[in-house]
């Protein structure tokens, strides 16, 4: 089976969750044998294929960004006439790119992620008359409070045209029937880890112990959006440090909120107690979690949250919001409402002093995360494909 | 052959969320969800208790061979007290029959056998002797919380003046024998094990409603022919109460199955009705079981793991049982009536993190979201419970 998939990023170019899907699902697929050409956007940094099967088209530059529409002050900077112009350009050259790859080898399917590429695979379901998987990482109303006509248009067209819904989550799933998409052609996939990719990440005993210094250490690590919820996680911790200060707070991200929060932890008189870490390296990335004496999830719209597999899969206890696809899975996370501060703040402090508590979580944690692979992922994903190629006879 | 039916009936006493934060707005002693447990007590009653009884009452009237047993903790007929009185009259006058027997266990259906001091056991037996005395005969046999049953918890409860008790009929005890006996105990004098038939137990109690079952629907006249070919003195069928009405909805014709019984077993002369303590009379014990290790009816594994099985359970139960002497130092009877229902064994069964098919079966009766969850809870409030302790220690 040869597909053509349309991405946004691709290792090391990362910025969330749909890059680091886009990486072990093409890896895992291609080890079943199947073709794929990723057509993703020019990057500016070296990308190459790791894997046979598998080749990386970079198709055009853009302005384009799947998360970070804001500029440093806080404005939505490349919304407006600008984005739209910036869709349309890139669209049409991705789709241009595409067909002429097609002349040369001939695909099965057009597999598209997210809503950025959704106008260029719906051209070319079109042209190509091939079947369409759209898989949706999220939706417009998970990434904002305030839902943009312009976006949302796209996506109810892209849930329309797909023969096929890939949602990462159930709550997901809802979310694109929102959007109209018939619950019919929905199917959920959910997110898997890498153990090996955990397993392998070496923290230097000596300086973990100078860094923490006897204190538990609670880390959040995600854009610092608001559905992300760092102001929860902030108002927490204030909350664990009313009861005890031998506690520290790592926030590991960046984004739009950072002036925020940062005013924030000293409104709060905690700052003493809060490390904004900035955008971790993919490598620091995995040693963090290492660190940790709890991970702390509390989105107030996550459509999955692979970071907290990751977290598990190095048997680190996880504390999850509810409004999370992950919450739908994960056996060994404490589940809270994200608004209720006080029980978050509980259930950081009981992981935290509650010796049996941590170790039955963390056990468990890393037991389950063992069996949400990528490889079940990708054969999830293959199901689909086979079907969507099914009904096309 | 005699048929032994015996129902256990309990609802635990839930605790209320505890706030770390000072923000519980819970009355008396703030642990118990007085509000939760009042709406599930009369929720059970109504679709269970009052229903099942008013049909077992019918029963006994209509056919004088019927026989019936069962146990009550001590904490459902605390709560029946409190929040559902009509129902302990609808037990009493189940009692009032003569025929409808009810069984010792340990008052608040605890995991005491298992501190290594036997007194509070012991207490908590006779406590719970003392309860069933007021409305209803007291039993010569005994059954300990969730059929936890050992040689040395044989021997225990027959130095308390026990005849009977009841266990469950497991193959690995059991060998090449059958349930369908009466057995001694492998260091006891004259104590009678009466083994519990699961399969037969679990038909009704399990898998009455489940239409993946070969045998959907389970008719009266179908099980009673089953009863009528066994072998042996008697099968016990043994199970929760709750069974009618609760985890058998009425609409799954549970009641009407239970209202056919007696006339199907009716039907075959050799089959009768016997209550455990009329059964430990009738029949000598057959031979011997050994069981040096703790079983019990639950889980899969049948052991004592749903309530101490992972590092959690056993460290909230060894912090619970360290506080007992103080506790009863201080002769505090409000104090002992709370350390006491903190060792419901319910909330050690909420903290089990088994996987697989057991687990939901725990989420069902659990009213945390998860079993770290109700560890949280139950040792924020067992810390608070300490400290109220070393209060009134200092005055």
């Amino acid at each position: 089976m040869r597909v053509a998939m349309l991405g946004w990023e691709f290792p090391p170019f990362v910025s969330g969750g749909l890059g680091v899907h886009c990486f072990e699902l093409t890896r895992a697929l291609c080890a079943r044998g199947v073709e794929i050409d990723f057509f993703m956007p020019v990057s500016g940094k070296e990308i190459s294929s790791p894997i046979p099967n598998l080749r990386i088209i970079e198709v055009a530059k853009t302005q384009l960004r799947p998360y970070l529409f804001f500029s440093k002050s806080g404005q939505r900077a490349t919304y407006g006439q600008n984005l739209i112009n910036a869709v349309n350009e890139y669209s049409a050259k991705c789709a241009e790119t595409v067909a002429e790859y097609a002349r040369q080898r001939r695909y099965d399917l057009i597999h598209a992620h997210d809503w950025m590429t959704a106008r260029a695979a719906s051209a070319l379901k079109k042209s190509l008359l091939l079947p369409l998987v759209q898989t949706f990482h999220s939706t417009e109303f998970d990434r904002t409070s305030w839902p943009w006509d312009y976006i949302l248009d796209i996506e109810r067209a892209a849930a329309a045209n797909a023969d096929l819904i890939i949602a990462v989550s159930r709550r997901t799933k809802a979310q694109v029937m929102r959007l109209g998409a018939d619950e019919r052609k929905i199917r959920v996939v959910y997110n898997g880890v890498d153990m090996r990719r955990f397993a392998s990440a070496q923290i230097d005993g000596q300086a973990a112990d100078d860094f923490k210094r006897n204190r538990r250490v609670v880390l959040f690590l995600g854009r610092l959006t608001e559905q992300k919820g760092p102001v929860q996680f902030l108002h927490a911790a204030a909350k664990v440090l009313s009861k005890d200060k031998n506690v520290l707070f790592l926030v590991a991200g960046k984004g739009e909120l950072l002036p925020l929060l940062i005013n924030m932890s000293l409104q709060l008189g905690i700052s003493e107690n809060v490390r904004f870490l900035g955008y971790l390296s993919e490598e620091d990335q995995r040693r963090i979690y290492k660190l940790a004496d709890v991970y702390v999830m509390p989105s107030t719209s996550e459509p999955f949250g692979i970071t907290a597999l990751e977290a598990m899969s190095c048997g680190v206890p996880v504390i999850i919001s509810k409004t999370s696809g992950v919450a739908e899975i994960a056996k060994s996370a404490i589940k809270v409402d994200f608004w209720d501060i006080n029980a978050m703040a509980a259930k950081i402090l009981a992981v935290l002093y509650l010796k049996p508590l941590a170790k039955t979580m963390g056990k468990m944690a890393s037991g389950e995360a063992a069996g949400l692979s990528w490889e079940k992922t990708a054969e999830e994903t293959l199901k689909v494909y086979n079907e969507a190629l099914a009904a096309r006879g | 052959m005699e048929i032994c039916i015996y129902f256990q009936v309990h609802q635990p006493m839930r605790l209320a969320p505890y706030s770390i934060f000072g923000e519980s707005a819970r009355g008396g002693d703030g642990y118990f969800d007085d509000e939760l447990n009042s709406q599930i007590m009369r929720k059970v009653a109504s679709k269970c208790y009052i229903p099942a009884n008013s049909l077992m009452l019918s029963l006994l009237e209509k056919h004088p061979e019927f026989r019936v047993s069962y146990s009550l903790t001590g904490v459902f007929l605390e709560q029946c007290r409190q929040f559902a009185p009509e129902v302990l009259e609808s037990f009493a006058a189940l009692a009032r029959t003569g025929r409808a027997e009810f069984l010792s266990e340990t008052y608040y259906h605890s995991l005491a056998y298992l501190f290594a001091d036997k007194d509070e056991f012991i207490a908590q037996v006779e406590l719970h002797q003392k309860a069933i005395a007021e409305f209803a005969q007291t039993s010569p046999v005994f059954r300990n919380t969730e059929a936890m049953f050992s040689n040395d918890i044989a021997y225990l409860v027959e130095r308390l003046g026990y005849s009977g008790i009841l266990a469950e009929g497991l193959e690995h005890i059991l060998g090449w024998r059958s349930p369908n006996y009466l057995y001694g105990v492998r260091g006891c004098e004259r104590i009678k094990a009466l083994l519990r038939h699961y399969k037969l137990s679990d038909d009704i109690g399990y898998r009455f409603s489940a239409k993946w079952w070969s045998e959907y629907p389970l008719t009266a006249d179908k099980y009673a022919r089953w009863l009528s070919q066994l072998q042996g003195d008697c099968v016990n069928i043994f199970m929760d109460y709750e069974t009618f009405g609760e985890h058998h909805w009425e609409d799954t014709g549970i009641f009407k199955f239970l209202e056919a019984l007696p006339a199907e077993v009716e039907k075959y002369p050799h089959l009768r009705f016997s209550t455990p303590s009329e059964l430990v009379l009738k029949f000598p014990a057959r031979d011997e079981i050994d069981v040096p290790q703790v079983i019990s009816w639950a889980d899969m594994e049948r052991d004592t793991s749903a309530w101490l099985g992972n590092d959690m359970q056993k460290d909230a139960f060894s912090l619970l049982e360290s506080l007992g002497p103080a506790v009863k130092e201080t002769k505090d009877a409000q104090l002992i009536r709370t350390w006491r229902m903190l060792g419901n064994s319910d909330h050690f069964y909420y903290m089990c993190t088994k996987s697989l098919s057991d687990q939901d079966v725990h989420n069902y009766f659990s009213p945390y979201d998860s079993p770290f969850d109700a560890y949280i809870n139950y040792m924020n409030i067992l810390r608070d419970f300490q400290e109220k302790l070393a209060d009134a220690k200092r005055r």
